[in-house]
Order: structure tokens, then sequence, then C-alpha cells
């Protein structure tokens, strides 16, 4: 239901770095247009160790250390892909995007449009973001939302180490930019993954969990935290139906929708700022839908805090939702409280 | 604006619970108000149709009228009246002739309204501030055009008087819950205590749960949620020493009536599960309010119930109730469900009470009879795995009773088996608990006078 993998794939536990490596370690392998670029990727195997020792395996040629500056190894990724490579380009932290952003907003965005599609970008951005490592208001930012903002962009957060080895493996497959942001909590947690070659549909929302009283769309580190919640709730008779995004550029508005006519009630959560973030646009797409019609609540939102993320670690966990939020919120609502 | 407090000049309306021009029942909470010091429920003191004067938010000197409440017949003529083209005329012929208005000194208005005089003046209670559109969620509104009723009509349970998308359904015509209701309660009490499924009260609605009725009157009914692997002939005993003029609504747990098991393919998804089609059969037998009494799975299940429709809560009864606490008795639970003779049944029904001796031989025969249908056991057998894993309950009401603001008490046998009653001290200080020596899990079987002389302090 999940992923188009074959049935008979058997499961390994890895975890969510370690299932990112092995679909790299997949494409390198079969394709040899695909190369890795980054800053500290090869011998040092990135700032999280996600690329870990495939420079020895597949040397310095494919796996690229790039200088530190983003917006030359982003422009020389651009043009790589341009130019018939399949580059897979790392972000030591997604808040430096900020500094290459002429070259994917302005650049990868755009190149195929205004070139009457006789150019495409194949291009593949990986994004380590989030909160809660202690990295404070520079290294800890989720701006994923302003890269969705952008035609022409697709927009994928993994939430299990499954979807994002199926993810990866379908932004290689995409003859566009993808931009996958992977939450830097979600690094080591684990999960069954399948071996060998399979895709993870980008578009396509998973439905973790069903239920009747209320919706929770929820991405990223917030799918866990609101699973949990959905458990928790479901010993009080409340029952939480919990959807993983997965992609948020384009949105499955149909999975959205069609549990929203089920349920009348939806919570979405996210880490981005809550405002003018992820949620406003999921609530705009209901609001806008024949879905407005089984309302039966005004819709919540749950993102982050009008804050840079601070340094403090109390005040960095309450910049962001937490599980207790997601149940407050979801208790309030299938309790007609709001 | 009723005197709340000692020292209160004003009140501030903090919502009203029946919409501009709904029906109210005498005794049903009409507004809230907020003092200084306090929030309270205003019931209203007469039946009729309600006419707002005053807004919610409003502060009101106490005394002073905050609506109307006319009797069938009487509206049109007061609205007439104060629509009528002669000035202050209208408000003195009000007064003189508008009936049960809530029974405080009555304030005129002091200054006339815009649509004094005009021609269509009529159609407006001149000086209320009427809301030009009544609150209500987009689910409501699309039910409500479906059902071809004026919301204005339709009382709203959300915040702030909201009409949910439950409330129109309440109202709207629904021949279902009709015929259901309009069973006569005739037949006698079921002979097996376990399990009765030789004589029901009403024959259960393909698909639904089943409802069993009886008693009859005008007072809050009594709805009862029986336990698991039992039904709604558990109540058997108790049902004809409750207080008269209230009827009886016992409800079949999914999973516990041979007919629903066949009509519908069993949703395993555990409690959660069960509540959502309990709650649905709750929604739609729409009986108001009620006082609600449920024994062991069933208790867990009215909690939940009560947690999410707090409205029609007017008090909750929980005997030896499960969701308190893990511990459960896993054993007799596994015992009775694998049982499929009387010989291998009776140890473990005998469990269930303090004196082994209640349990006769004929009624083990009878409760064995009952669960014969192989299907039935089947599905309980599920329900027990996803209700109960590994003997544990698998689900935790405690945050629920700590929310609940009904009368409510916890009624337990000292000799219970199956659950602590140790369980039932996590309960706040609000809620009542009654503890009786000398009785074991099924008190409704084996002190049967104790829970009826409890549950008419109630009703």
């Amino acid at each position: 239901m999940k992923m188009d993998a074959p049935a008979e794939a058997a499961l390994r536990e890895l975890s969510f770095a370690e299932a990112i490596r092995e679909a790299m370690d997949i494409a390198l392998a079969e394709d040899p247009r695909v190369v890795l670029m980054g800053e500290d990727i090869g011998v040092y195997g990135g700032a999280f160790q996600v690329t870990g020792d495939l420079v020895r395996k597949y040397g310095e040629e494919r796996v690229i250390d790039t200088p530190i500056s983003e917006l030359g190894g982003a422009g020389v990724a651009v043009g790589a892909a341009l130019t018939g490579l399949r580059p897979i380009f790392e972000f030591q932290f997604s808040d430096f995007a900020t500094l290459a952003m002429e070259q994917i907003v302005n650049q990868a965005a755009k190149l195929r449009y205004m070139l009457g599609g006789a150019v495409s970008v194949p291009l593949v951005m990986r994004f380590p973001a989030g909160s809660g490592t202690g990295a404070a208001a520079q290294h800890s930012q989720s701006l994923e939302a302003w890269f969705a903002h952008v035609p022409g962009l697709k927009v994928v957060q993994p939430a299990t180490p499954a979807d994002a080895k199926g993810l990866l493996l379908a932004a290689l497959d995409d003859p566009d930019p993808v931009m996958i942001f992977e939450h830097k909590l979600l690094y080591k947690t684990k999960g069954a993954v399948p071996e060998g070659r399979y895709t993870t549909p980008i578009g396509q929302a998973a439905l973790c969990r069903e239920g009747t009283d209320l919706t929770i769309v929820a991405t990223s580190l917030m799918v866990p935290k609101a699973l949990a919640a959905a458990s928790l709730l479901a010993g009080e008779g409340i029952a939480a139906e919990v959807i993983d995004l997965r992609t948020i550029r384009p949105i499955d508005r149909d999975t959205v929708l069609a549990s929203v006519r089920k349920t009348g009630r939806l919570l979405c959560v996210y880490e981005g700022v809550k405002t003018l973030g992820l949620g406003a646009e999921i609530s705009a797409m209901v609001a806008e839908s024949d879905a407005f019609d089984f309302l039966d609540a005004p819709i919540i939102r749950l993102g982050g805090a009008e804050s840079p993320i601070p340094y403090n670690p109390a005040l960095e966990k309450a910049a962001v939702p937490q599980q207790a939020d997601i149940e407050a919120a979801a208790r309030g609502l299938a309790r007609g409280a709001v | 604006m009723p005197k709340v407090d000692m020292d209160m000049a004003t009140g501030t309306i903090a919502v009203w619970h029946v919409a501009e021009g709904a029906r109210v029942e005498a005794g049903a909470p009409l507004f809230d108000i907020e003092t200084d010091k306090a929030a309270m429920e205003v019931e209203a003191p007469a039946s009729g149709v309600l006419r707002q004067t005053q807004a919610a938010g409003a502060e009101v000197p106490i005394g002073q009228a905050v609506g109307w409440i006319y009797a069938p017949g009487e509206a049109d003529a007061a609205l007439l009246a104060a629509g009528a083209p002669a000035d202050r005329a209208g408000f003195s012929s009000r007064d003189g002739s508008a009936g049960p208005a809530l029974d405080l000194p009555q304030t005129p208005p002091t200054q006339p309204t815009a649509m004094q005089g005009s021609a269509v003046g009529a159609a407006t209670d001149a000086p209320s501030q009427t809301p030009a559109r009544p609150r209500a969620t987009p689910a409501a509104r699309k039910a409500a055009t479906k059902a071809g009723l004026a919301l204005a009509t339709i009382t709203g349970s959300g915040p702030k008087g909201r009409i949910q998308r439950a409330d129109v359904a309440a109202v709207a015509p629904n021949p279902l819950a009709e015929a259901r209701v309009a069973q006569p309660p005739t037949s006698p009490p079921p002979q097996s205590m376990l399990s009765s499924s030789t004589s029901p009260d009403t024959a259960p609605i393909s698909g639904d749960l089943p409802v069993r009725y009886s008693g009859a009157g005008g007072r809050t009914p009594f709805f009862l949620l029986h336990g698991f692997a039992a039904d709604a002939g558990i109540w058997a005993a108790l049902d004809p020493l409750l207080p008269p003029g209230h009827r009886r609504l016992k409800l079949e747990l999914p999973g516990h009536s041979a007919a629903q098991v066949r009509a519908s393919s069993p949703p395993m998804e555990g409690f959660a599960a069960m509540c959502g089609q309990v709650r649905a059969q709750f929604d739609a037998l729409d009986v108001g309010h009620v006082h609600l009494v449920g024994h062991s799975l069933g208790g867990a299940l009215a909690l939940a119930l009560a947690d999410t429709r707090p409205r029609q809560i007017a008090s909750l009864t929980l005997l030896c109730p499960a969701g308190l606490g893990p511990q459960i008795n896993g054993p007799v639970i596994d015992g009775i469900l694998r049982a499929r003779r009387a010989e291998s049944l009776a140890p473990w029904l005998r469990m269930l009470v303090a004196d082994p001796e209640t349990i006769g031989w004929g009624y083990v025969q009878a409760a064995a009879a009952a669960r014969a249908d192989p299907g039935l056991r089947a599905a309980q057998a599920a329900w027990a795995e996803a209700l109960f894993p590994d003997g544990t309950q698998a689900f935790d009401l405690t945050a629920a009773l700590d929310r609940l603001a009904c009368p409510t008490r916890i009624i337990w046998g000292r000799q219970d088996q199956i659950i602590p009653w140790t369980h039932a001290l996590r309960a706040p200080g609000r809620v009542a608990l009654h503890f009786l020596d000398g009785v074991g899990h099924l008190p409704q079987i084996e002190a049967p006078e104790e829970i009826a002389g409890l549950l008419a302090q109630v009703s």
C-alpha cells in the first residue's frame, strides 16, 4: 500500500540514514551518471554520516567533496544535471540553502520552462532540516515551505526509513529537480526497509492510521509524534486518522480531502513556522473544496512558533509542536471543545 | 438576570445554550452566566420558543430580562404587537400578554428600535439583538439544507451555541429512530442473567447495535451498557427495581448479539472502534439527556461516551468499570470464551460473583445455550484480543474521568475477582465511591436493591 516494492522483497531494520545511504549505493551501482556532491561528504562521510564510506566504494570522482560555497556547489550541480549527469547534492544543513537560492529558484526550477522543454534539470538535493539537536537558530530551521512555493520544484519529506529510500530513488527517476527534506532527528530512527530497488511515488500521501473522529495531517518528524498521540487517544475512545503527507509539492489532495469528508475535523501538524506555512495551504485547500461542507469544527494548525529556534533546550522544545500538544489539540477537536 | 452571587450587580451572558427562535424545554440549560467570581448555568423556567433580547457577551443588570419564552400561539401575537406602528405600545402589550417569561422583574427596553413603525417590523422581535446568521458548522448547514430545516429552529450544542452536524441529525426526521422508540416495551424480562437471546424486548435492527427497551414515562431515560461477554439480559434483576417514570434503553455492544454479528463484518480495531459504534448508535437513537449506566467494559464505554457527549449526560453510574487500570483477570475471560459446554462455563461464571451459589445450574445452562453460536464466540474472542491483549486492559479512561462535570458515582464489589476495586481510588474527589461488601463483579445481580437505591438518588 505504501510503495511499489516487489512483494517478495525481504525487510530488514535499517536506520533512516542507512536507508538513504542504501538508496544512493543502489543508484551509484546501477547508473554511471549518478554522482554525489556536497561539503564533507567524502572521506568525512557527511555531517550526519549519511554518505558514510561510499567514497571508498565509488571513489572521489563520483562522491565529490565541494568547497565551502553553497552557491558554487549548487551551480555546479545544476550544470551537471543539465548536461547529462544525475547529481545528488547534499547541503550540510538545510539552513545553508539560503546561500544557493539563486541556483535552485531561478535556474533549476525555471530552465525547462524557459527553454520550451528543450532541457530538463534532473537534480536531487538533500536538506538535513529541523530542530531538536541544540544547534540553535541558524542550524535548526524548517524551510521546506519556501521551496514548495516555487513552481518547477518538487518537495518531499520522508518520515520513515522505507520512504526515505523509496522517495530518493523516485527523485532520481524524476526528470525535474526534487528537494528532499530530511529531519535530523529522524536519521537514527529505525524501521523495516525492503531490500533492493523500489520507489515511493512522489505526490502520494500515506494513510498511516485509520480513524473516524478527526484527521491529523502531519509531515516528517511530526508523523511519529502524531501516531504516538493517536494511539494514546485511542485508549480514550478517540479514533484519529493520521496521514503522512510525504510530498508537500505536489500535495496529495485526494487523500486529504477524502479523509476530511469522512471525519469532519482537521488538525495540521508541521514543524515549519505556522504562519504562511504548510498548514495554511492544506486548510485553504480544504476550504476551497467540497470537503468544506463536511467540516464540523474549525481547522486547527500546530506549527512552529513565531521565533527563531532558541538554543535553550526547553525553549527549543517549546518552539515546535510536541506530542502533548498534538494530543491536547486532537482531544479538543474530537470532544467538540473548539 | 438572576442574582447568583452575594454582591453581584450585573452578570454577563457567557453563552446561550438555546439558539434564537429555537424551542426550549423547562429545566434544560438556557444560558451561562459569568460574574466576577463564578460561572453558572441557568435553566429554562418554562417550555416554549426562545426570543433572546440580550446577545451572548452582553453585561446585564440583575433583574433585567434577557429573553422571553413564548408558549405555542403566543409568539405571533406578541411579535405583531411589537411591530405595530404604535410607538411604545408594542412593548406594553407584550408585557401584558407574554406568558412564561423568565421569572424576574421585567424592565422594558428603554430605546425605541429602528424597526418600529416600519412595514416589515412584524418580522422582527423589536428590542432583540438577533444575530444575523446562526452559528453553525459547514457540515451542519449542509445537513440542515438537505433535511429542509431552518437553522434558527435548531439548538446548537457546540462552543458558543454553534450548531453541529449531530444537532441537525437530532432534530431531522429519523424514521428508523422513531420506529425503534415506538416499540411497545411489553415483553417480560429475559430469563437468563448473562444472556437472553430468547426473549428480546425489541428486535435488533439489521446492521445497527440492538437496543432493548423497557419501562415507560417521560422522565430522563436510563441508558445501560453491559459488560464484555454479557448482553442486555444482565440488567434483568435490576430493571424492575429502577425508579418508575424512566424508560430504559439497554444497548447491546458490538460482537455481543448473534444478529448483530451476522449483519456486520466486525472491525476489530480495538476500543476506539467499539466506542465509535456505541456513540453512533447513541446519536442515532436521539434520546437527548440520559442517566448513563455502564458495567465493566460498558463502564469504560460509558466514560468515553460521557467524555464526548457531555451535554447529554444527566448522570453517570459506573459498576465495576474497566478503563481505570491495567489489571484484568485474563484467565476468566479466556475461560468464558473457550467454554463450549455448561460444565466448562460454570466455574468461570461463578468467579464473577462473591457467593458462587448465586449462579445456579439453570442459569449456567441458559448462559451456555446463549453462547452456542460459534460466530458470536469468534467475534467476542476477536474483540477480547483487541481490547485485552495479554490479559491487560489496553485502554485508559482515567483522563476522561478527570474531565467529567456531571454527577458521577462508581460502585464496586469488594470481592470483585475480575477487576480490582482499588482502581476506583484513581477517581477525583468529586466522584462518589461505593464499595459493597459480599459483592463481586456483578453488583446489578448480586445487590440489585442497593444499586437501584443509588440510581434512584440521581434520577
